[in-house]
């Protein structure tokens, strides 16, 4: 093995985070910016999310997953960035030593600042311990997307989706489109995850049943699933003895929650949160580990990929910066969630910090509620705003313009 | 006779505000109830009426069975027209390379909306 | 019609130790097995440990197995290059009130020749085991821990390398006995042999029955367990166990380490109707956590990325008298020629060396066994990418930039591992097998990742999409094509 390479700013991932996240940093003054992605391609998830709904914000227009992906990676290759693709990133080591490994090569390369955005994995059936069996035919819904969308695969003839998040609802409609039979959607909560604009589109439009409040409680099947037995659900969200049907179906497709996936995170001495799953950061997007950025779904799951992007851009900014001794070390106060707030990010500002940007999400769907910021120890309101509506699936934004020199918390009262 | 009907809820989505509507079936015509804005009308109207839909799927690349084209519509088309349409898109072979924008069906059956595929493959 | 010298029935860990025994003789060996891949049975699905032997009454060949087989196992282990680490094992009392229940095993296993046992108390434990809690505890030192499926695999490719032959998907679906020779009958052909072993697991007693041999009845008892992530957030160092009840048919819930760093919860034991039946349940998921809970507080919210079944094929049933039985390891004599190896429960696994001897000494007897001078009693070692350091694998990717192309995120398996797992010499190609090889799909996203890209491989490598099983038989994964 030849010495070891190294490098300003390199970002792990080619996704709509990490793209923006090498664009922001080369635009921002960073010369030698590597942006590594394990696919042949660039572009992360996007790549199979065929549908359209992208680029409201960034492109003022809808277009599909694979068209914005391609649209952020001509302006990343116009802009001189260099990328590897084919190319996983096994190890990260606090003072920034990343282990690469492609079919090039395997090396090592020192950065200087690394922006992670390496995306999220999916919750299997394993996690949320549905008892039953273990045959062929069970699918988490992103992964039987990228067999139907990328590999043109027919993965059964009827199918049980669980989980109403958008990709369930997507996948119910890909189904659908490709002639297998959906029996239904059931979602344990009681309402559902996913726009509502996906629900009349994906479900509605094609008949297609979804039950709340309602989950799988039994796989069957030796072979290949031959059924999955439903139950009602109660208010602690156990099945309810006696509610149990059973429902015939060859396919079970899983959609029922996103992780941030955080290994090389780990590997790096970074401090995550147990609230997001992803790092702790500043309003730099910095981690607890000097020099390691984080942005996209690694950083917190996103329902819109242009909020991945705006995300990365920022933190691609901050190391490129960081890169140049630009970002001061400095104390911080604390951004904690408090009452029907599930998690606020970025979780801590350098004291002083005016117009800070912070997005949350609620706990639960909020009529007629009032978002506010208040100062811990002072009790001064930092900032008030009623909305008319809050729903968990939909990540929020607000600007604190006062300067933030105590730990404040957000809270949404109704 | 109850001259109340089972109302359509929606939440229009032409602007950030997300007006939740309610649209009833009255008489001879629609009642909408929730918008802010005149274009909440239109958005429900047609909703409830003339649904238009886009659509995505993939078809293979003319001599492989695993390299595929994503394709979406130029534009919605009404939503009684999706299954033709995806039909129609079924039979495509797009001989390689294939343009992100290129039009692989134009007008497709009649509708004034081009089909387009959204990657480039080479 | 083939003629052999021994078939054996059965590719679990047994049938493969005997197969490799027997191939150090120069005599035409075959294997026939009823699944898709080798250890499919219990031998995947059992908790990995080499126990000591103290857990069995003395005397028995339960307990001569287990004490000879562990002698052995290490050094086997070693030169066939199958992860194993002796660890050592405590098994804890919580009271004081629990500690003759730790002194009768120990004299049970200084009887039977268990090396090392030493009752220990707090202090001692916490120095063993800093996240063990316990009053007393019965220290094993030279109990381990072992991959019970690659070691069965190892077993086999060793025996093929000797000249012993091994197929797959072979159920036998009759035997008749003619001019001294015992035709078994399978899909893929019928195949005669003058000696039969017959080692299937909980089909045992069914294949005996075929033979129109003694009649037993083997009793189905399913043991469920849960497996931690990796990196739990806690490192275990040695398997733990609670004081065995003494009214249970198993041994009591137990906490395993393995060695890739997960760490197993179980078995439960309960009485199945079905020997397939490898469901697993709610309610059992439930007191594993609870149960196990109570020796480590720390598991109680681990994060558990998988469950598994094993049936354990018990020889006493639910409404028997007697809470014993012992193994059979003993040649017919309805039907001299025909070994059956029935009830090969807990310790089985570490007793499979010694049994394969005994096996080996059964046929002695009526056979003369000349042993081959070229018998290579090992196997080629073939580390995972994972486990190479720096220059190592920078060297590989050079040789071969198929050792560059990741194809199991979580695992960090590599294309050169998947290809080299698809070429094994049993010629399976079974998702599963390429899991079981490789440790694709056993991380913590189980699959979601690498199963598009294994699915990828298989077509790159010749498989129809619509032959792409999980585990053979029906469980296809795919119906064809969408388009085209």
């Amino acid at each position: 093995m030849d010495g070891i390479e190294t490098r300003d700013v390199v970002v792990i991932g080619g996704g709509p985070a990490g793209l923006a996240a090498a664009l922001g940093a080369k635009r921002a003054g960073a010369e030698d910016v590597l942006l590594i992605e394990r696919e042949k391609r660039l572009g992360g998830i996007l790549n199979q999310c065929i549908h359209d709904g992208f680029g409201l914000f960034l492109y003022g227009e809808s277009i599909t997953g694979p068209e914005y992906a391609e649209r952020l990676a001509e302006e990343a290759v116009r802009e001189g960035i260099r990328m590897e693709t084919g190319a996983m990133v096994l190890d990260l080591a606090p003072d920034r030593l990343l282990r690469v490994n492609a079919r090039s090569g395997y090396r090592l390369i020192q950065a200087s600042t690394v922006v992670l955005a390496m995306g999220c994995r999916e919750r299997t059936r394993e996690m949320i311990e549905i008892p039953g069996t273990r045959p062929a035919g069970i699918f988490t819904a992103g992964s039987a997307q990228n067999l139907v969308n990328l590999q043109n695969v027919r993965v059964g003839n009827e199918a049980v989706i669980l989980g109403s998040g958008d990709i369930g609802l997507i996948m119910a409609r890909r189904l659908t489109f490709e002639g297998i039979a959906v029996k239904g959607v059931f979602e344990i909560m009681p309402w559902t995850n996913g726009l509502e604009r996906n629900v009349r589109q994906c479900l509605i439009d094609f008949g297609i049943p979804l039950e709340l409040s309602t989950t799988v409680v039994e796989v069957k099947g030796r072979d290949r699933v031959e059924s999955v037995v439903v139950a009602a659900v109660d208010g602690d969200l156990k099945p309810v003895r006696g509610s149990e049907r059973e429902v015939r179906c060859d396919t079970l497709l899983l959609s029922v929650g996103l992780i941030p996936e955080n290994e090389l995170s780990k590997r790096a001495g970074v401090e995550l949160s147990a609230l997001t799953g992803g790092a702790l950061v500043d309003e730099t997007l910095m981690t607890s580990v000097p020099g390691i950025f984080s942005c996209g779904n690694v950083l917190h799951i996103h329902d819109v990929a242009d909020f991945a992007s705006h995300e990365g851009f920022e933190a691609g900014a901050f190391a490129a910066r960081f890169a140049r001794d630009e970002l001061p070390a400095a104390g911080k106060v604390r951004v904690t969630p408090g009452v029907n707030i599930r998690y606020c990010l970025p979780q801590s500002l350098r004291p002083g910090t005016a117009g800070a940007e912070l997005n949350f999400r609620v706990t639960r769907p909020l009529r007629g509620c009032r978002v506010t910021a208040t100062g811990r120890s002072s009790g001064k309101v930092y900032f008030r705003k009623k909305y008319g509506r809050l729903l968990p699936s939909e990540l929020q934004k607000i600007r604190i313009r006062p300067a933030v020199d105590e730990d404040i918390e957000v809270a949404c009262h109704e | 006779m109850s001259d109340a009907s089972p109302a359509d809820r929606m939440t229009c989505i032409l602007c950030p505000v997300g007006c939740e509507l309610e649209v009833r079936r009255s008489g001879r015509g629609l009642d909408v109830q929730g918008h802010q804005c005149e274009k909440g009308i239109g958005f429900a109207t047609e909703e409830v009426l003339y649904p238009k839909r886009n659509l995505a799927t993939s078809v293979p690349v003319q001599g492989s069975e695993t390299r595929l084209v994503s394709v979406r519509l130029s534009d919605r088309v009404p939503r009684e027209m999706i299954f033709p349409v995806l039909r129609e898109i079924a039979r495509l072979r797009p001989a390689a390379p294939v343009r992100r924008g290129q039009v692989l069906i134009a007008d497709v059956l009649g509708t004034g909306v081009d089909v387009i595929a959204t990657r480039t493959v080479e | 019609m083939s003629n052999y010298d021994v078939i054996v029935i059965g590719g679990g860990v047994i049938g493969c130790a005997v197969l490799r025994e027997l191939s150090r003789y120069r005599l035409r060996l075959l294997l026939v097995e009823k699944e898709a891949d080798l250890a499919e049975g219990i031998s995947k699905a059992n908790s990995g440990v080499i126990h000591g032997g103290f857990n069995v009454p003395p005397g028995s060949l339960k307990a001569r197995t287990n004490v000879a087989g562990l002698r052995k196992i290490y050094g086997l282990a070693s030169e066939l290059h199958v992860p194993h680490r002796k660890t050592g094992k405590l098994v804890i009392a919580l009271t004081d009130g629990e500690r003759p229940r730790l002194e009768e095993l120990k004299k049970q296993g200084d009887r039977s020749g268990t090396p090392g046992l030493e009752i220990v108390g707090a202090p001692e434990i916490r120095k063993i085991e800093p996240l063990a809690r316990g009053r007393w505890a019965l220290y094993s030192p030279h109990t381990g821990i072992i991959s019970p499926y690659e070691f069965t695999i190892a077993l086999a490719e060793c025996a093929l390398r000797n000249g012993a032959r091994v197929l797959l998907e072979a159920r036998v679906v009759s035997v008749e006995f003619r001019s001294g020779l015992f035709y078994l009958a399978t899909p893929v052909g019928t195949f005669a042999a003058p000696r039969v072993v017959n080692s299937a697991g909980l089909f045992a007693d069914e294949v005996a029955r075929l033979a129109g041999v003694e009649n037993y009845r083997i009793f189905p008892y399913r043991g469920e367990y849960l497996i931690t992530d990796k990196d739990p957030g806690f490192r275990l160092g040695l398997p733990l166990y609670p004081v065995p009840p003494i009214d249970d048919p198993g041994l009591g819930i137990h906490i395993t380490p393995t060695m890739e760093g997960n760490v197993l919860l179980g078995p439960s034991a309960e009485h199945v109707e079905a020997k397939t039946d490898t469901a697993s349940t709610r309610t059992v998921m439930g007191q594993l956590k609870d149960e196990a809970g109570r020796l480590m507080p720390e598991l109680r919210d681990a994060p558990f990325i998988h469950s598994y079944s094993g049936v354990r094929p018990k020889l006493v049933g639910p409404g028997g008298r007697e809470k014993f039985r012992d193994f059979v390891i003993e040649e017919s004599s309805v039907r001299p020629g025909w070994i059956n190896l029935m009830g090969i429960e807990s310790p089985g696994l570490t007793s499979a060396p010694a049994i394969a001897e005994m096996t080996a000494g059964i046929i002695g007897q009526g056979v003369d066994l000349k042993p081959k001078a070229d018998f290579d009693a090992g196997l080629p070692a073939s580390p995972r990418f994972a486990a190479l350091g720096d220059g190592e694998r920078a060297a590989r990717v050079e040789s071969n930039s198929d050792w560059g192309e990741m194809v199991c995120r979580c695992e960090h398996v590599t294309r050169a591992e998947v290809a080299a797992a698809l070429r094994n010499p049993f010629g399976t190609r079974t998702m599963d097998a390429v899991k079981r090889r490789t440790r694709c799909g056993m991380g913590r996203c189980q699959g979601g990742f690498c199963t598009p890209r294994i699915v990828e491989i298989l077509q790159e490598e010749g498989m129809p999409l619509d032959r792409i099983t999980k585990r053979g038989g029906g469980s296809r994964l795919f119906y064809g094509r969408i388009k085209g």
